[in-house]
Parts: structure tokens; C-alpha cells; sequence
């Protein structure tokens, strides 16, 4: 057989030309179905994978994939937020931790870098999905966040530089303000939704919402342009007017002028993750929501397969593509071999002359063509796996 | 067949054939040999024009065809009584053919071509040995300095002796060549004969060649009078005789 393949070798590169255009042919005809493939699989992977390492999400009622979509991959939104009463309720089920996540709002875009999602969360989010920094630190102040890995090199930002959020709406000039956030540190990839989203404080996120905020403080004497009103009394009472704005920065100087107004158990929330400790606390949680037509309790892993039951349909109509490429490719390789022995004939004919076992011959025969065959096949399947994390994306981008 | 009397061998039988009958199917060619015998060291030559069935002959010895009826003998081994598998061993083994276009293939350089038999049967390995053979045989027809040159870029007559080398490779007891001549020039002619004896000489090798051109006759130590192989069909047509 080594013989027969240095032969098939030697000839194949004597015959470059031809050989490379059966192998452009082949490969480009394997190419697809196998990217397809590959792609697929990878989503696949990928998306179970990160549904599987979530055990349950709480959120307000609605879709339930938009919830794990939100959850998951903060992407979408739930048809109404949670508040952290239902955080807590949920983590005073023994074992259990609940993972407050506040994702309404994302970085501003920049030219040719678009904006990611700001995740407003707690120390504990960190630890389940085991987020570390690359470099610098996780946030500790209010103000601070770190940024995603795909995130940070997409935008050239790094650790003491500053990013700002974006309003959810420009034009409500009474809404949300831009609040300018200093980069702490940048998170070590992951290869998940985590790699390109910004982390902070569940406050800070709250700040952005304009739950949260502080105040210029105003000088009688000096900032006379913004008082509304002034006793005649001097600096003892006054009145501030529209044009003081709250801080759209926070820094040491202001950062204690910050405060929240209302009670905090009704602070809003978009999803908990709750991560019990044990079956029975799943359970045990799931009990305790099946009942509450306010909040949705679900397992992501449930949701994720049913959506991957759709992906399958489409790997399906992949399948019938594949089958009509693979007939198409066989003909060609039919094609092929016929041609191949056609060229060969006389040299066969010398071989047998010679005293060339038939499995000799045999093996000359289809060495070559299993020789462009394995070629094509490799370029293709290298092909799909180079591009199989770009198709995924896509995919996840197209599906989620 | 009545009228030919078989030569004499010039030693012990390398080549003993008796009764031989053989017949295309499809055409008026037939083949009687009732006693033939070429000794062994013995240089011989088979003349006829061309498609008379010198080629048939040649490939009833070397068992690629075999008989209808009788008996082919090469180095006292039963040609005809082999199976397939081990007729093809001993053809690689006990006998060399030169092609009249010397089928040497394009995508092998010189010492690749020499080198062949070892690549076409699992049971004849590459060996060292057999590589600095080719390599000697290539030293002794003058093309040391080309054992890399692809053959597309060899003469005529270097191609010649790639082909012969070859053929030596495995040091065959039969070289059988079949118009090795065919398509040379009267003074390249010349010079392949003259190589195919001294190689055959020099290897200790019975040397069975085909040809059309009698002025090649006499360098051979004998003319097998082929004509009288050839029968008249049952149709009444003859083969062609010289």
C-alpha cells in the first residue's frame, strides 16, 4: 500500500495542474454541507453548553425564551422587571443563590465599535460563571465596571480608561443620563455572551436607570446662574434651578453625594439566576414559584431544547442539501475515477506486464483517487472548522 | 508441425515448450508449437513482420496468456500450472521485459523507472540492496549522472537503457524483449541490440527478442523460425510469415 501511494504521490504531482483543479472541485463541493455541519454542531454545543451550566432563571412572566435569552445571553427583553423583594424571596430558600441581573441599558457606540450590554449584578456573578480578571480588577465602587475580553478589543479600551452608557433614549431629556464608568480591569475570555458585555455593580447600573444619583452642590455666592431662589437671608435656604444636573461621572470627590431613592425591595431587576445548592433546593424553589403568577421560574437547559428542536428541523433541510452536494460530489468522483483510469490505462497494462499483483493494481487505482479525495475532504473540513466560531455567531446572532 | 526440426539448446532448458496450441477467438490466429526449447544463456530471436504473433509467443512464455492446450516450461517451473497470483510473482522474478516504447512512467525520475518492479508486489520489497543495485546497473549503461532526471527529459537511447536496466533489476533468468527495436533509427537499433547482449551476457540471462528487422538476425546466436509456429485456421486463412 506504500508503494501504491507513492506512486499515486509522485503522479499526482506530475499532474499538479489537474490534480489541483479536482481538489478546488471536491473541496468547494465538501466545503459547504461540512461548514454547515461543523457550524452547527458548535451552536449547538455552545448554547446547550451555557443553558446546562444555568439551573434556573427567575423573571416576570412572558416568554420563556426570551427570559433565557435575556438570562443567558442579555439579549431581548423581559416583558416587565422583577424587583429585588423576588430576589430575596428567592434566596432565602436554604442553598440557594440568587444572582440579581440588571441589563437594560449598553455602552455608546462608537464609530465602527458598536455599544455592549452593561450587566448590573453582584460579586456573585462572577464566581458562577468563574469571570476573572485578565488584568486590573473586578469593580468595588460604585461607578466602576469591568470590561468583557471580546468587548475590550474591539473597542482598544482598557484598564483607567473611562467608558460612558448610552440613554435609552436621547430625546427624554427627563430619563436615564449617560453615566461615565472607569474600566477596572479586563475579564479573561470565556468564549461566552460574558466575553462581550460590561460588568458593574448592581448600583451603579441602578444609577444609570436614575434610581440612584448625587448632586452638584450649589454655591450661593458663586453659582448664582443656577438658583431658582434665594432667601434674603443669604446661603441658609435656597432653591436650586433646572440647570443643576446630576453628576454624569462619579468620582471619590462625589461618589458619597450619591444616594437611591425609594425602598430598595422594590429596585428593579430584569432576571435573577438562581443556583441551588442542592436537587432539593431546585426543587424546593420551584415549588415555591410554581404557584406565583407574578414570576416565572424555569430551567434554561428545558427552553434551550426546545429551540434546538427547531435547529434540528434546519439540520434536517442541511441534511437534504448535503445529500444532493454528496450526489454531486460522487458523480464528480466518478467522474474522476473514470478519467483517472482512462490516463492510467497504459500504465496499468505495463504494471500487469511487469508481474504487478492485482492488489497492487487495485490500490493504484483508487490510491489516487483516495489520495484527492482525503485532500479535498481535509481542506474542506479545515475549512469549516476555521470559520465554524464566525458561522456559529452568526447563527446565534440569526436564532437568539 | 510437420517439417520443423527444434534446435538444439545450447545448455541446460530455460525455455521448454511442447504441444502448445493457443487461438484468439475472435480472429483467424493460431499457434501450434509442438516441441521448442531455448537454452539457458542462449541469445535468440524471433523474426516476423509486425501482428504476426511474435508478441503472443512472447506473452505465453512469460505467462501473461496462456495456452489452450500444452505445456510452457520456464526455469523448470510449470508456467501454465501456476495460479494467477504466483504466475505474476514469477514473471516479476525469473523474467525481464523490455517494451518495444519502453513504457517507462512520466511521473518517475530514472531511478524510479529502474526501481518499479519493487513497488508494483507486496512480496518484492525495496531493499538497500536492490536500490545500489539499480544504481550499479544505471553506472554501467553511462547514466550515473541522471538517476534524478525526470524520463520525459531523457534521448531515445537513454530511455533505451532505463528500460533494460529496469528489466535487469531483479536479475531475471529470461529477458524477453518485444520490439525493443521498433521504433528506433538502423544505428540506435544497433545499439540496443548490442545492449540487450552484452546485458544478457553479462547477467547470465537467456535473451528471447522480437523483431522485423533481419538485419538484426545474425548478432543472435539463433533465428526461431517463427512461420512454422503459425497453422492455417479452420477458415483457411494464414498467419503471416516471413
Amino acid at each position: 500500500m506504500n508503494s501504491a501511494f507513492y506512486l499515486a504521490i509522485r503522479s499526482l504531482w506530475w499532474h499538479r495542474g489537474r490534480s489541483l483543479a479536482v481538489i478546488f472541485s471536491l473541496a468547494v463541493i465538501l466545503w459547504l454541507p461540512a461548514t454547515l455541519r461543523i457550524s452547527l454542531n458548535q451552536f449547538r454545543s455552545d448554547i446547550s453548553a451555557r443553558a446546562d451550566a444555568t439551573p434556573l432563571i427567575i423573571g416576570a412572566p412572558g416568554s420563556r425564551i426570551d427570559l433565557v435569552m435575556h438570562g443567558l445571553y442579555f439579549r431581548s427583553q423581559p416583558a416587565a422587571p422583577v424587583t429585588m423583594a423576588e430576589q430575596r424571596l428567592a434566596a432565602e430558600v436554604p442553598g440557594m443563590t440568587a444572582i440579581p441581573l440588571h441589563v437594560r441599558f449598553t455602552t455608546r457606540s462608537q464609530p465602527g465599535v458598536d455599544g455592549a450590554p452593561i450587566i448590573g449584578t453582584t460579586p456573585e456573578y462572577y464566581a458562577f460563571r468563574q469571570l476573572t480578571p485578565q488584568t486590573g480588577e473586578l469593580p468595588a465602587l460604585l461607578g466602576e465596571c469591568v470590561l468583557g475580553a471580546d468587548y475590550a478589543a474591539r473597542s482598544g479600551l482598557r484598564a483607567g480608561d473611562t467608558i460612558l452608557s448610552a440613554p435609552r433614549n436621547a430625546l427624554n431629556l427627563a430619563g436615564d443620563y449617560p453615566l461615565q464608568m472607569l474600566i477596572t480591569g479586563v475579564l479573561a475570555r470565556t468564549f461566552s455572551p460574558d466575553d462581550d458585555a460590561v460588568f458593574t455593580d448592581l448600583r451603579t447600573a441602578w444609577v444609570i436607570e436614575g434610581i440612584g444619583h448625587g448632586h452638584q452642590t450649589v454655591d450661593p455666592t458663586t453659582d448664582s446662574s443656577l438658583l431658582l431662589q434665594n432667601s434674603r437671608d443669604g446661603a441658609a435656604k435656597v432653591t436650586a434651578g433646572i440647570g443643576v444636573l446630576p453628576y454624569l461621572e462619579i468620582t471619590d470627590e462625589n461618589r458619597d453625594s450619591f444616594h437611591f431613592h425609594g425602598d430598595p425591595a422594590t429596585f428593579p431587576l430584569t432576571a435573577i439566576l438562581a443556583v441551588p445548592g442542592t436537587e432539593r433546593d431546585r426543587l424546593r424553589l420551584l415549588g415555591r414559584f410554581s404557584g406565583n403568577r407574578q414570576l416565572q421560574c424555569i430551567t434554561p437547559s428545558q427552553v434551550i431544547a426546545e429551540l434546538l428542536s427547531i435547529v434540528f428541523r434546519i439540520e434536517q433541510l442541511v441534511l437534504l442539501f448535503t445529500l444532493i452536494a454528496a450526489t454531486a460530489a460522487l458523480l464528480l468522483l466518478a467522474l474522476v475515477i473514470n478519467l483517472s483510469l482512462k490516463l492510467r490505462a497504459a500504465e496499468m497494462q505495463t504494471m500487469f506486464r511487469l508481474g504487478c499483483s492485482r492488489l497492487t493494481i487495485l490500490c493504484l487505482q483508487t490510491a489516487e483517487v483516495l489520495l484527492l479525495l482525503l485532500i479535498a475532504s481535509g481542506l474542506a473540513l479545515i475549512g469549516g472548522l476555521l470559520i465554524r466560531g464566525s458561522v456559529a455567531a452568526m447563527l446565534q446572532r440569526l436564532m437568539l | 508441425m510437420s517439417g520443423f526440426t527444434p534446435p538444439e539448446p545450447v545448455g541446460t532448458a530455460m525455455i521448454a515448450i511442447s504441444d502448445l496450441q493457443f487461438a484468439w477467438t475472435d480472429g483467424p490466429f493460431r499457434l501450434q508449437i509442438p516441441q521448442l526449447s531455448i537454452g539457458a544463456g542462449e541469445a535468440v530471436v524471433v523474426a516476423g513482420p509486425s501482428g504476426c504473433g511474435k508478441t503472443t509467443l512472447l506473452n505465453l512464455i512469460s505467462g501473461i496468456l496462456l495456452p489452450a492446450a500444452g505445456k510452457v516450461d520456464v526455469a523448470d517451473t510449470s508456467i501454465s500450472s501456476l495460479s494467477d497470483a504466483a504466475r505474476r510473482l514469477f514473471r516479476l522474478r525469473h523474467i525481464g521485459l523490455v517494451f518495444q516504447d519502453f513504457q517507462l512512467l512520466d511521473y518517475l525520475d530514472v531511478l524510479g523507472n529502474v526501481l518499479l518492479p519493487c513497488r508494483i508486489q507486496p512480496a518484492v520489497r525495496l531493499t538497500p540492496e536492490l536500490r545500489e543495485r539499480g544504481l550499479t546497473l544505471l553506472q554501467q549503461v553511462g547514466l550515473e549522472k541522471l538517476v534524478q532526471r525526470p524520463v520525459t527529459r531523457l534521448s531515445q537511447g537513454e530511455r533505451q537503457r532505463v528500460a533494460l536496466c529496469r528489466a535487469l533489476l531483479l536479475q531475471p533468468q529470461l529477458l524477453l524483449a518485444d520490439e525493443p527495436t521498433g521504433n528506433l533509427d538502423p544505428e540506435n537499433s544497433r545499439r540496443m541490440v548490442d545492449l540487450l547482449l552484452q546485458e544478457a551476457r553479462r547477467s547470465q540471462a537467456t535473451l528471447v527478442m522480437v523483431t522485423h528487422d533481419h538485419s538484426l538476425l545474425p548478432l543472435f546466436d539463433r533465428t526461431l523460425p517463427f512461420q512454422q509456429f503459425l497453422a492455417r485456421t479452420p477458415t483457411g486463412t494464414e498467419g503471416g510469415v516471413v
